[in-house]
Protein backbone atom coordinates (compact mmCIF):
# COMPACT_ATOMS: atom_id res chain seq x y z
CA UNK A 1 0.00 0.00 0.00
CA UNK A 2 1.28 3.45 -0.84
CA UNK A 3 2.12 6.02 2.18
CA UNK A 4 -0.43 8.59 0.89
CA UNK A 5 -3.54 5.88 0.12
CA UNK A 6 -3.06 4.48 3.98
CA UNK A 7 -2.76 8.09 4.93
CA UNK A 8 -6.19 8.17 3.33
CA UNK A 9 -7.48 6.35 5.89
CA UNK A 10 -5.95 7.27 8.62
CA UNK A 11 -7.86 9.42 11.62
CA UNK A 12 -5.57 10.82 14.11
CA UNK A 13 -5.09 13.02 17.17
CA UNK A 14 -3.26 14.08 20.44
CA UNK A 15 -4.84 13.64 23.45
CA UNK A 16 -4.14 13.35 27.21
CA UNK A 17 -3.96 14.35 30.92
CA UNK A 18 -0.29 16.11 30.29
CA UNK A 19 -0.86 17.71 26.44
CA UNK A 20 0.29 21.03 26.75
CA UNK A 21 -0.48 23.44 23.82
CA UNK A 22 2.57 23.72 22.48
CA UNK A 23 2.59 19.83 22.14
CA UNK A 24 -0.65 20.24 20.28
CA UNK A 25 1.26 22.89 17.90
CA UNK A 26 4.01 20.67 17.38
CA UNK A 27 1.68 17.69 16.75
CA UNK A 28 -0.68 19.46 14.10
CA UNK A 29 2.48 20.76 12.42
CA UNK A 30 4.26 17.35 11.61
CA UNK A 31 0.28 15.69 10.92
CA UNK A 32 -0.21 18.28 7.92
CA UNK A 33 2.34 16.75 6.49
CA UNK A 34 0.31 13.95 5.28
CA UNK A 35 -3.64 13.88 3.91
CA UNK A 36 -4.79 12.36 7.28
CA UNK A 37 -8.75 12.28 7.14
CA UNK A 38 -9.36 13.58 10.73
CA UNK A 39 -8.01 14.82 13.72
CA UNK A 40 -8.68 14.78 17.09
CA UNK A 41 -7.65 16.50 20.53
CA UNK A 42 -8.91 17.67 23.78
CA UNK A 43 -11.89 20.25 24.52
CA UNK A 44 -8.97 22.83 25.52
CA UNK A 45 -7.58 23.21 22.24
CA UNK A 46 -10.34 22.64 19.73
CA UNK A 47 -10.28 26.02 18.56
CA UNK A 48 -6.85 26.12 18.34
CA UNK A 49 -6.61 23.05 15.82
CA UNK A 50 -9.50 24.17 14.09
CA UNK A 51 -7.24 27.48 13.01
CA UNK A 52 -4.21 25.57 12.45
CA UNK A 53 -5.78 23.22 10.41
CA UNK A 54 -7.66 26.17 8.39
CA UNK A 55 -7.57 25.06 4.41
CA UNK A 56 -6.22 21.80 4.87
CA UNK A 57 -9.52 19.62 4.79
CA UNK A 58 -8.64 17.51 7.36
CA UNK A 59 -11.60 17.35 9.54
CA UNK A 60 -11.44 18.24 13.06
CA UNK A 61 -13.10 15.18 15.77
CA UNK A 62 -14.19 16.26 18.97
CA UNK A 63 -14.13 14.43 22.10
CA UNK A 64 -17.28 13.68 24.02
CA UNK A 65 -17.08 11.91 27.62
CA UNK A 66 -14.10 10.73 26.41
CA UNK A 67 -12.48 7.48 27.26
CA UNK A 68 -14.58 6.51 30.10
CA UNK A 69 -18.10 7.31 29.05
CA UNK A 70 -18.98 8.67 32.55
CA UNK A 71 -20.46 11.44 31.93
CA UNK A 72 -24.28 12.91 32.13
CA UNK A 73 -26.19 13.00 29.05
CA UNK A 74 -26.67 17.05 30.03
CA UNK A 75 -22.52 17.05 29.97
CA UNK A 76 -22.58 15.05 27.17
CA UNK A 77 -25.06 17.54 25.01
CA UNK A 78 -23.06 20.24 26.72
CA UNK A 79 -19.68 19.19 25.14
CA UNK A 80 -21.56 18.48 21.74
CA UNK A 81 -23.18 22.61 21.58
CA UNK A 82 -19.34 23.65 22.51
CA UNK A 83 -18.30 21.27 19.49
CA UNK A 84 -20.13 22.98 17.41
CA UNK A 85 -19.58 26.19 18.20
CA UNK A 86 -16.15 25.66 17.90
CA UNK A 87 -16.54 24.43 14.53
CA UNK A 88 -16.10 20.95 14.93
CA UNK A 89 -16.55 18.38 12.35
CA UNK A 90 -17.12 15.47 13.97
CA UNK A 91 -17.65 14.04 17.37
CA UNK A 92 -16.43 10.68 19.52
CA UNK A 93 -18.93 10.12 21.90
CA UNK A 94 -18.18 7.10 24.46
CA UNK A 95 -21.48 5.51 25.33
CA UNK A 96 -22.97 5.31 28.72
CA UNK A 97 -20.74 2.01 29.60
CA UNK A 98 -22.81 1.32 33.22
CA UNK A 99 -25.93 1.17 31.40
CA UNK A 100 -24.86 -1.36 28.74
CA UNK A 101 -23.26 -3.41 31.31
CA UNK A 102 -26.51 -3.04 33.16
CA UNK A 103 -28.66 -4.31 30.02
CA UNK A 104 -30.40 -1.17 29.79
CA UNK A 105 -30.34 -0.47 26.26
CA UNK A 106 -33.25 1.77 26.68
CA UNK A 107 -31.29 4.66 28.34
CA UNK A 108 -28.20 3.76 25.66
CA UNK A 109 -30.78 4.40 22.65
CA UNK A 110 -32.47 7.11 23.97
CA UNK A 111 -29.03 9.16 24.47
CA UNK A 112 -28.08 8.44 21.14
CA UNK A 113 -30.96 9.52 19.95
CA UNK A 114 -31.02 12.69 22.20
CA UNK A 115 -27.03 14.02 20.98
CA UNK A 116 -28.17 12.56 17.06
CA UNK A 117 -30.62 15.71 17.59
CA UNK A 118 -28.37 18.11 19.24
CA UNK A 119 -25.31 17.08 16.25
CA UNK A 120 -27.98 17.89 13.91
CA UNK A 121 -26.24 18.55 10.78
CA UNK A 122 -23.48 20.36 11.76
CA UNK A 123 -21.41 17.60 13.38
CA UNK A 124 -20.66 13.44 11.94
CA UNK A 125 -21.58 11.18 14.96
CA UNK A 126 -19.01 8.49 15.24
CA UNK A 127 -19.68 6.11 18.52
CA UNK A 128 -17.36 4.48 20.69
CA UNK A 129 -18.49 1.21 22.03
CA UNK A 130 -15.07 0.38 24.06
CA UNK A 131 -15.55 -3.06 22.45
CA UNK A 132 -12.61 -4.07 24.80
CA UNK A 133 -14.90 -4.35 27.87
CA UNK A 134 -17.94 -6.23 25.89
CA UNK A 135 -18.85 -9.66 24.69
CA UNK A 136 -19.78 -10.70 21.51
CA UNK A 137 -23.46 -10.72 22.33
CA UNK A 138 -23.09 -7.09 24.17
CA UNK A 139 -20.89 -5.98 20.58
CA UNK A 140 -23.51 -6.79 17.93
CA UNK A 141 -26.58 -5.70 20.13
CA UNK A 142 -25.19 -2.17 21.04
CA UNK A 143 -24.22 -2.00 17.11
CA UNK A 144 -28.04 -2.90 16.40
CA UNK A 145 -28.87 -0.02 19.28
CA UNK A 146 -26.36 2.38 17.61
CA UNK A 147 -28.00 1.92 14.10
CA UNK A 148 -31.35 2.24 15.67
CA UNK A 149 -30.44 5.72 17.36
CA UNK A 150 -29.89 7.06 14.39
CA UNK A 151 -25.79 6.69 14.08
CA UNK A 152 -23.83 4.71 11.44
CA UNK A 153 -20.71 5.09 12.87
CA UNK A 154 -18.67 3.31 15.06
CA UNK A 155 -15.12 3.62 16.66
CA UNK A 156 -13.78 -0.32 17.95
CA UNK A 157 -11.92 1.41 21.42
CA UNK A 158 -11.10 4.21 22.62
CA UNK A 159 -7.56 4.89 24.89
CA UNK A 160 -5.33 2.27 26.48
CA UNK A 161 -7.27 -1.05 24.69
CA UNK A 162 -6.82 -3.40 21.79
CA UNK A 163 -8.58 -3.74 18.20
CA UNK A 164 -8.96 -7.32 17.68
CA UNK A 165 -9.13 -8.03 13.91
CA UNK A 166 -11.87 -10.78 14.72
CA UNK A 167 -14.61 -7.68 15.52
CA UNK A 168 -13.80 -6.49 12.48
CA UNK A 169 -14.87 -9.87 10.47
CA UNK A 170 -17.61 -9.81 13.20
CA UNK A 171 -19.12 -6.30 12.34
CA UNK A 172 -19.00 -6.45 8.54
CA UNK A 173 -20.72 -10.20 8.73
CA UNK A 174 -23.71 -8.95 10.53
CA UNK A 175 -24.10 -5.28 9.47
CA UNK A 176 -22.40 -5.19 6.03
CA UNK A 177 -22.34 -2.21 4.55
CA UNK A 178 -24.73 -0.08 6.87
CA UNK A 179 -22.16 0.74 9.40
CA UNK A 180 -18.40 2.32 9.00
CA UNK A 181 -16.23 1.14 10.92
CA UNK A 182 -13.20 2.82 12.15
CA UNK A 183 -10.81 0.39 14.04
CA UNK A 184 -9.31 1.31 16.71
CA UNK A 185 -6.73 0.85 19.89
CA UNK A 186 -2.98 0.07 19.57
CA UNK A 187 -2.24 0.33 15.72
CA UNK A 188 0.94 0.70 15.59
CA UNK A 189 2.04 -0.95 12.80
CA UNK A 190 1.38 -0.89 8.44
CA UNK A 191 0.75 -4.79 8.71
CA UNK A 192 -2.07 -3.86 11.45
CA UNK A 193 -3.36 -1.59 9.66
CA UNK A 194 -3.18 -3.40 6.15
CA UNK A 195 -4.88 -6.62 7.90
CA UNK A 196 -8.03 -4.78 9.26
CA UNK A 197 -8.62 -1.97 6.61
CA UNK A 198 -8.48 -5.68 4.52
CA UNK A 199 -10.79 -7.76 6.93
CA UNK A 200 -13.39 -4.48 6.40
CA UNK A 201 -12.32 -1.70 8.40
CA UNK A 202 -13.47 1.50 6.12
CA UNK A 203 -11.13 4.18 8.69
CA UNK A 204 -7.23 3.36 11.17
CA UNK A 205 -7.48 5.08 14.65
CA UNK A 206 -4.29 5.65 15.53
CA UNK A 207 -2.07 7.87 17.48
CA UNK A 208 0.87 6.74 16.38
CA UNK A 209 -0.28 7.44 12.50
CA UNK A 210 3.70 7.53 11.49
CA UNK A 211 4.61 4.06 12.50
CA UNK A 212 1.75 2.48 11.11
CA UNK A 213 2.95 5.02 7.89
CA UNK A 214 6.36 3.46 8.24
CA UNK A 215 6.26 0.59 6.41
CA UNK A 216 4.07 1.57 3.23
CA UNK A 217 5.69 2.08 -0.13
CA UNK B 1 -4.22 11.71 64.36
CA UNK B 2 -1.73 9.35 65.45
CA UNK B 3 -2.18 6.22 63.06
CA UNK B 4 -1.75 3.57 65.75
CA UNK B 5 -4.76 5.52 67.54
CA UNK B 6 -7.38 4.77 64.79
CA UNK B 7 -9.89 3.04 65.60
CA UNK B 8 -12.06 1.17 62.59
CA UNK B 9 -14.80 3.65 62.91
CA UNK B 10 -12.39 6.91 62.74
CA UNK B 11 -10.62 5.11 59.53
CA UNK B 12 -13.78 4.40 57.78
CA UNK B 13 -15.13 8.09 57.95
CA UNK B 14 -11.54 8.77 56.03
CA UNK B 15 -12.47 6.68 53.34
CA UNK B 16 -13.73 7.49 49.79
CA UNK B 17 -15.26 4.29 48.98
CA UNK B 18 -14.55 4.31 45.08
CA UNK B 19 -15.84 2.80 41.60
CA UNK B 20 -14.42 4.33 38.47
CA UNK B 21 -13.91 1.58 36.37
CA UNK B 22 -15.51 1.40 32.72
CA UNK B 23 -17.04 -1.45 33.13
CA UNK B 24 -19.06 -1.39 36.96
CA UNK B 25 -22.25 -2.09 36.27
CA UNK B 26 -25.71 -0.83 38.31
CA UNK B 27 -25.36 -3.48 40.90
CA UNK B 28 -21.68 -2.80 41.46
CA UNK B 29 -22.88 0.86 42.22
CA UNK B 30 -25.45 -1.01 44.37
CA UNK B 31 -22.99 -2.63 46.03
CA UNK B 32 -20.68 0.40 46.69
CA UNK B 33 -22.95 2.07 48.07
CA UNK B 34 -24.28 -0.39 50.70
CA UNK B 35 -20.79 -1.59 51.67
CA UNK B 36 -20.62 2.53 52.21
CA UNK B 37 -23.52 2.51 54.52
CA UNK B 38 -22.57 -0.75 56.50
CA UNK B 39 -18.92 0.88 57.48
CA UNK B 40 -19.54 4.62 57.30
CA UNK B 41 -17.53 5.82 55.00
CA UNK B 42 -17.16 8.84 54.60
CA UNK B 43 -18.57 8.93 50.22
CA UNK B 44 -18.82 6.74 47.66
CA UNK B 45 -16.73 8.50 44.67
CA UNK B 46 -18.45 7.61 40.64
CA UNK B 47 -18.57 8.74 37.63
CA UNK B 48 -21.85 11.49 37.28
CA UNK B 49 -23.81 9.17 35.31
CA UNK B 50 -24.38 7.34 38.36
CA UNK B 51 -25.10 9.88 40.48
CA UNK B 52 -29.20 9.29 40.47
CA UNK B 53 -28.70 6.00 41.68
CA UNK B 54 -26.19 6.32 44.70
CA UNK B 55 -28.31 9.39 45.39
CA UNK B 56 -31.04 7.58 46.05
CA UNK B 57 -29.71 4.89 47.85
CA UNK B 58 -27.65 6.55 50.45
CA UNK B 59 -30.52 9.03 50.89
CA UNK B 60 -31.08 8.02 54.44
CA UNK B 61 -27.29 7.36 55.40
CA UNK B 62 -24.24 10.17 56.31
CA UNK B 63 -22.28 8.47 53.27
CA UNK B 64 -22.30 11.50 50.60
CA UNK B 65 -22.14 11.07 47.12
CA UNK B 66 -19.20 12.25 45.88
CA UNK B 67 -18.55 13.00 41.48
CA UNK B 68 -15.70 12.54 39.49
CA UNK B 69 -15.25 15.72 37.59
CA UNK B 70 -13.10 16.09 34.16
CA UNK B 71 -12.37 12.21 33.96
CA UNK B 72 -9.80 11.09 33.60
CA UNK B 73 -8.06 13.61 32.06
CA UNK B 74 -8.96 17.10 33.22
CA UNK B 75 -8.57 18.15 30.03
CA UNK B 76 -11.87 20.08 29.42
CA UNK B 77 -12.72 23.46 29.14
CA UNK B 78 -13.26 25.65 32.00
CA UNK B 79 -16.74 25.96 31.19
CA UNK B 80 -17.11 22.57 30.60
CA UNK B 81 -15.86 21.22 33.90
CA UNK B 82 -18.17 24.14 35.54
CA UNK B 83 -20.98 23.00 33.66
CA UNK B 84 -20.54 19.28 35.16
CA UNK B 85 -20.09 20.68 38.33
CA UNK B 86 -23.11 22.12 38.58
CA UNK B 87 -25.01 19.17 36.80
CA UNK B 88 -23.38 16.75 39.98
CA UNK B 89 -24.31 19.08 42.22
CA UNK B 90 -28.25 19.15 41.02
CA UNK B 91 -28.18 15.41 40.61
CA UNK B 92 -27.03 15.18 43.86
CA UNK B 93 -22.97 15.10 44.82
CA UNK B 94 -22.15 16.60 48.02
CA UNK B 95 -18.45 16.55 47.22
CA UNK B 96 -16.29 17.15 43.69
CA UNK B 97 -13.18 15.38 42.98
CA UNK B 98 -12.02 17.26 39.66
CA UNK B 99 -8.86 16.24 37.68
CA UNK B 100 -7.10 19.73 37.22
CA UNK B 101 -5.84 21.03 33.84
CA UNK B 102 -2.62 19.26 33.83
CA UNK B 103 -1.30 20.85 30.37
CA UNK B 104 -2.15 24.29 31.21
CA UNK B 105 -0.18 23.60 34.47
CA UNK B 106 2.92 22.07 32.96
CA UNK B 107 2.79 25.11 29.78
CA UNK B 108 3.36 27.43 32.98
CA UNK B 109 0.10 29.21 32.81
CA UNK B 110 -0.93 29.19 36.45
CA UNK B 111 -3.18 31.95 36.48
CA UNK B 112 -5.12 29.67 33.88
CA UNK B 113 -5.18 27.39 37.22
CA UNK B 114 -5.98 29.02 39.63
CA UNK B 115 -9.18 30.45 37.53
CA UNK B 116 -9.96 27.14 36.98
CA UNK B 117 -10.08 25.85 40.78
CA UNK B 118 -11.66 29.21 41.41
CA UNK B 119 -14.49 29.00 39.37
CA UNK B 120 -15.07 25.13 40.00
CA UNK B 121 -15.18 26.26 43.80
CA UNK B 122 -17.70 28.97 43.79
CA UNK B 123 -19.86 26.46 41.45
CA UNK B 124 -19.42 23.82 43.91
CA UNK B 125 -20.47 26.83 46.94
CA UNK B 126 -20.29 24.81 50.12
CA UNK B 127 -19.90 21.86 48.66
CA UNK B 128 -16.71 20.07 49.27
CA UNK B 129 -14.08 20.62 46.30
CA UNK B 130 -10.85 18.51 45.82
CA UNK B 131 -8.00 19.32 43.35
CA UNK B 132 -6.81 16.09 41.59
CA UNK B 133 -2.72 16.66 40.96
CA UNK B 134 -2.02 13.66 39.23
CA UNK B 135 1.23 14.16 40.72
CA UNK B 136 2.67 10.74 39.11
CA UNK B 137 2.74 13.50 35.73
CA UNK B 138 4.93 16.42 38.31
CA UNK B 139 8.32 16.97 39.45
CA UNK B 140 8.43 17.25 43.46
CA UNK B 141 8.82 21.61 42.38
CA UNK B 142 5.40 21.20 40.47
CA UNK B 143 3.78 19.10 43.07
CA UNK B 144 4.74 22.13 45.44
CA UNK B 145 3.30 24.89 43.00
CA UNK B 146 0.44 22.82 42.06
CA UNK B 147 -0.46 22.83 45.82
CA UNK B 148 0.16 26.36 46.65
CA UNK B 149 -2.24 27.40 43.32
CA UNK B 150 -4.64 25.14 44.92
CA UNK B 151 -4.91 26.87 47.93
CA UNK B 152 -5.20 30.28 46.99
CA UNK B 153 -7.74 29.36 45.08
CA UNK B 154 -9.36 28.18 47.83
CA UNK B 155 -10.46 24.51 47.24
CA UNK B 156 -10.94 22.48 50.28
CA UNK B 157 -8.40 19.53 49.26
CA UNK B 158 -5.73 18.77 47.27
CA UNK B 159 -5.52 15.49 45.92
CA UNK B 160 -3.06 13.16 44.69
CA UNK B 161 -4.43 10.88 41.70
CA UNK B 162 -7.17 9.63 39.63
CA UNK B 163 -6.70 6.24 39.57
CA UNK B 164 -6.01 6.15 35.88
CA UNK B 165 -2.12 7.43 35.78
CA UNK B 166 0.70 5.42 35.42
CA UNK B 167 0.96 5.89 39.36
CA UNK B 168 -0.55 6.74 42.47
CA UNK B 169 -0.54 8.29 45.70
CA UNK B 170 3.30 8.16 47.27
CA UNK B 171 4.15 8.57 50.81
CA UNK B 172 6.40 11.18 50.20
CA UNK B 173 4.32 13.03 48.05
CA UNK B 174 1.69 12.99 50.85
CA UNK B 175 4.13 14.36 53.15
CA UNK B 176 5.45 16.99 50.46
CA UNK B 177 1.91 18.02 50.05
CA UNK B 178 0.63 18.29 54.04
CA UNK B 179 4.17 20.48 54.24
CA UNK B 180 3.11 22.58 51.53
CA UNK B 181 -0.32 23.53 52.28
CA UNK B 182 -0.54 22.88 56.17
CA UNK B 183 -2.68 21.99 58.53
CA UNK B 184 -5.25 23.82 57.54
CA UNK B 185 -6.31 22.33 54.07
CA UNK B 186 -7.49 18.65 53.53
CA UNK B 187 -4.99 16.19 51.66
CA UNK B 188 -6.37 12.73 49.86
CA UNK B 189 -4.21 10.08 49.03
CA UNK B 190 -5.26 7.83 46.41
CA UNK B 191 -4.69 5.21 44.04
CA UNK B 192 -3.06 2.13 44.84
CA UNK B 193 -4.05 2.20 49.03
CA UNK B 194 -4.74 -1.56 49.09
CA UNK B 195 -4.13 -2.70 52.65
CA UNK B 196 -4.22 -1.70 55.81
CA UNK B 197 -0.63 -0.80 56.14
CA UNK B 198 -0.68 1.53 52.71
CA UNK B 199 -3.58 3.63 54.31
CA UNK B 200 -1.88 3.83 58.02
CA UNK B 201 1.27 4.86 56.14
CA UNK B 202 -0.54 7.58 54.30
CA UNK B 203 -2.16 8.99 57.24
CA UNK B 204 1.10 9.03 59.30
CA UNK B 205 2.01 10.82 56.16
CA UNK B 206 -0.60 13.62 56.52
CA UNK B 207 -3.97 12.16 54.77
CA UNK B 208 -7.21 13.22 55.72
CA UNK B 209 -8.81 11.50 53.52
CA UNK B 210 -8.67 8.17 51.44
CA UNK B 211 -9.54 7.21 47.68
CA UNK B 212 -9.52 3.35 47.47
CA UNK B 213 -11.88 0.62 46.27
CA UNK B 214 -10.52 -1.18 48.75
CA UNK B 215 -12.09 0.07 51.80
CA UNK B 216 -13.79 -2.83 53.17
CA UNK B 217 -10.88 -5.04 53.07
CA UNK B 218 -8.70 -1.83 55.10
CA UNK B 219 -11.18 -1.96 57.45
CA UNK B 220 -11.59 -5.88 57.78
CA UNK B 221 -7.77 -5.62 58.26
CA UNK B 222 -7.15 -3.09 60.90
CA UNK B 223 -7.61 -5.27 63.92
CA UNK B 224 -4.61 -7.83 62.83
CA UNK B 225 -2.92 -4.37 62.10
CA UNK B 226 -3.16 -3.33 65.41
CA UNK B 227 -2.48 -6.76 67.23
CA UNK B 228 0.57 -6.31 65.17
CA UNK B 229 1.70 -2.84 66.18
CA UNK B 230 1.26 -3.64 69.46
CA UNK B 231 3.56 -6.52 69.36
CA UNK B 232 6.04 -4.72 67.45
CA UNK B 233 5.89 -2.17 70.69
CA UNK B 234 6.19 -5.07 73.26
Amino acid sequence: MKKQALARTIKTGIQGTDVTENDVRKAIERAKQYPFIAYAVDTPYLELAKELFEGTGVLLTAPVSYPLGGMTIETRLDQIAFAIKVGADEINPSLNFNAIKSGNFSTVLDEIKRMVEAADDNLDVIVIPQFYILTNEEKLKVCHVILEGGVTAVKTNGHGSLCRPEDITLLRREFGNDLSIEASGGIRTTAQAAELLELGANFIHTSTPYSVLEDAE
Amino acid sequence: MEASELNAKALARMIDHTELHIDASYSDIRKLCLEAIKYEFASVVIHPVNIPLAAKLLKESMVKVDAAIGFPTGAYTIEGKIFETRDAIKKGAKEIDFVMNVGAFKAGNYSYVVDEMRAIKAAAGDVITKAILETCLLTDEEKVTACQIAEEAGVDFVKTSTGFGEKGATVEDVKLMRRTVGEDMGVKASGGIRTTQDALAMIDAGATRLGTSAGVAIIEGLASEVERHLKEKG
